[in-house]
């Protein structure tokens, strides 16, 4: 076993892995950006080094940099967490150059899936049934050409990307141009490569991805699904499982999908296929071919992964980091079920009314909820900036509960008592998608968020006449108590002879 | 005693002992006792029922939160607000902290509804700004690379 991990990341997900390692007995080492230097990450590993400037650029995707540090402070293993370098197969490759472990699959199961034009094209070959669209163009004509032929709306997006980042919907011809030129521009930015894909846009489509987990002995096995429709600008907010959608045969077929894409790019360690589901396909497809097409497969720790550890009774960090170093993973595809039900919300520090958009500051007080069946991952305490330089997510709040009905109940009384001030967040936003009946029946596609605050007033829905009122009473009462203990203060140290704030000897608190 | 909060205006009136107040909002009265008071945090009976709110502030700014709900709402100074007199100019601000990866206009330029004036980016995410009429820019407040706070002006568009 590893006697040193370097964890090449930041905030809640570096934790996450470093709680891990130390169950494990394995010494931990942050790094951080000078933006970072006060983070909890760095306070909670064994050793912290700084790695640059706070741009991305110049500190956490700077793979020279960062294996140097793992040489230097004699690491035997580096996670990479999720994001930055962890699906950058060359930075795999590095790692292994320099004699350390990288802890995820190979560096070619990475490059064979990390562009979505060649995955593609594997996955047709493999019998796994794609998304209609094209791979490999150039030139803007191609494009056309090509959206053309698979029928507007399009979906442009970037061959090496992922979460989201350089993609871009695109109704009609004239808005191809400054799509295919805004993804470009994205994806060089965030991944360093801008060659784009285009495929067909299933606008009541369902994002549901399945678990893969394998050791390096050729076990390879499915930890069931997840739900992940409900999301914003292509990003997921909350995800769930199990899926309300999927009935026991979906289930199997999908999963048996999901260990074919994996096993056709020699995959081990943790991973995750992604699919579209379309139900309406679904039931009038049914016992007839499928309604379900392999999106991507993300080749390292998903942010929702704690859903699926409640759920199974495993711990994916530590098997991530125990398949790594050789050993077997002990349990058959049939031994592993699923138990209740769990939800995870993303705690973002953006505001719901205005666009989604982030919104930094100074965390002036920061409250997590606790109680039974609730697990909050997060990076944050009270008094941390949130700055503009990385991804807003504050905390992940998950919950586990015997069914549906009740893991949304849980949720519903956690997100009632999460205190953020400082920062806007979407807790709010959050209570108005769970209390929404369409959550409630399953019906959330991966467009509804924005459908709904075109068409419902989800967002004026948010606010309840009775806390306004309150909250104006308890503000006006705050600054007057305020003032009040100022003075009262002031008086009982006239009337207290032996106090220190009296005294003329120069005591001072904290000498 | 009174306190203006956003349009909100609240007047207190000590009741009993120190602990109590009397509070008018508008029309209505509202009996208010503080149960305990600490660092961020109120227990509060208002009208009988029982609240726990969390209060933080920042300069006029106060983050208020009651049964799970968040407000921010802003202390207004005795000083008049200001005018929301509207010439025939509109600025166009910042919707997020960033950077200005792009200016794609120039003072002088003549732009139509609709037409991407900047791109800001900030967390990896790219924005654009685009023009909410058609017009003339008149001043351009940023150039390409600068940092740019929320609510910072980055362009000011004449009518033509």
């Amino acid at each position: 076993m590893f006697k040193k991990i370097l964890v090449a990341n930041r905030g809640e997900i570096a934790i996450r892995i470093m709680r891990a390692c130390k169950e494990l007995g394995i010494k931990t080492i942050a790094v951080y950006s000078d933006a970072d230097k006060n983070s909890l990450h760095v306070k909670y590993a064994d050793e912290a080094i700084r790695i640059g400037d706070s741009s991305p650029k110049e500190s956490y995707l700077n793979s020279d940099v960062l294996i140097r540090a793992a040489l230097d402070s004699k690491a035997d293993a580096i996670h990479p967490g999720y994001g930055f370098l962890s699906e950058n197969a060359s930075f795999a490759g590095m790692v292994a150059s320099a004699k350390l472990t990288f802890i995820g699959p190979s560096a070619d199961s990475i490059r064979a899936m990390g562009d979505k034009a060649e995955s593609k094209m594997a996955m047709k070959k493999a019998g796994v049934s794609t998304v209609p669209g094209a791979e490999g163009l150039e030139s803007e004509d191609d494009f056309k050409k090509a959206a053309k032929e698979i029928g507007y709306p399009v979906l442009v997006k970037a061959a090496a990307g992922g979460g989201g980042k350089g993609m871009r919907v695109v109704n009609e011809e004239n808005e191809l141009s400054e799509a295919i030129e805004s993804a470009r521009r994205e994806a060089l930015n965030a991944f360093g490569d801008e060659r784009l894909l285009i495929e067909k846009y299933l606008p009541n489509a369902h994002h549901i991805e399945f678990q893969v987990f394998g050791d390096q002995h050729g076990h390879l096995v499915h930890l069931f699904e997840r739900e992940c429709s409900v999301q914003r600008r292509h990003q997921k907010i909350i995800e769930e499982t199990p899926s309300p959608l999927l009935t026991p045969e979906l289930r199997v077929q999908m999963g048996e999908a999901a260990i074919k894409a994996a096993r056709a790019v020699g995959y081990y360690n943790a991973g995750t296929v992604e699919f579209i589901f379309d139900p309406i396909l679904s039931s009038l497809r049914r016992g007839s071919g499928q309604a379900f097409f392999f999106l991507e497969m993300n080749t390292r720790l998903q942010v929702e992964h704690p859903i699926t550890e409640l759920t199974t009774d495993l711990d994916l960090v530590q098997w991530q980091i125990r398949v790594s170093a050789g050993e077997h993973f002990p349990y058959q595809q049939e031994q592993l079920t699923q138990h209740g039900h769990a939800i995870e919300c993303r705690i973002y520090a953006e505001d719901p009314s205005n666009g989604f958009l982030p919104s930094t500051g100074k965390l002036l007080q920061y409250i997590e909820p606790r109680g039974p069946g609730i697990r909050v991952d997060s990076g944050f305490t009270a008094g941390d900036e949130v700055t503009h330089f990385y991804d807003p997510l504050l905390a992940k709040l998950i919950v586990h509960a015997e069914d549906r009905k009740t893991a949304i109940q849980r949720m519903q009384a956690a997100l009632r008592e999460f205190v953020v001030h400082g920062v806007v967040t979407n807790i709010d936003f959050m209570q108005s998608v769970l209390a929404h009946e369409d959550f409630a029946n399953g019906k959330v596609s991966t467009r509804w968020v924005e459908k709904t605050l075109e068409s419902d007033s989800l967002l004026s829905n948010m606010r309840e006449q009775a806390p306004a009122l309150q909250s104006l009473i308890a503000a006006a009462l705050a600054d007057l108590t305020i003032v009040n203990r100022q003075s009262e203060i002031v008086n009982r140290n006239e009337s207290d002879p032996y106090s220190p704030w009296k005294s003329p000897s120069g005591f001072r608190i904290g000498q | 005693m009174k306190i203006t909060f956003d349009t909100q205006t609240l007047e207190l009136t000590p009741s009993g002992s120190g602990k109590s107040y009397r509070v008018g909002i508008g029309d209505r009265t509202v009996d208010v006792e503080i149960i305990h008071a600490e660092s961020g945090k109120l227990d509060l009976l208002i009208d009988g029922q029982r609240v726990t709110a969390y209060v933080s502030s920042d300069g006029a700014r106060r983050w208020v939160t009651v049964n799970g709900q968040t407000f921010v709402l802003t202390k207004s100074s005795d000083a008049k607000r200001r005018g929301a007199g509207h010439d025939h100019a509109s600025e166009l601000a910042a919707p997020m902290p960033g950077q200005v990866r792009g200016v794609n206009v120039s003072e002088g330029d003549v732009v139509t509804k609709g037409q991407t004036l900047l791109v800001l980016e900030a967390m990896k995410m790219e924005i654009r700004i685009q023009a909410p009429r058609d017009g003339v820019i008149k001043k351009l407040f940023v150039n390409q690379g600068q940092t740019v706070e929320r609510e910072q002006i980055l362009v000011e568009i004449e009518e033509s």
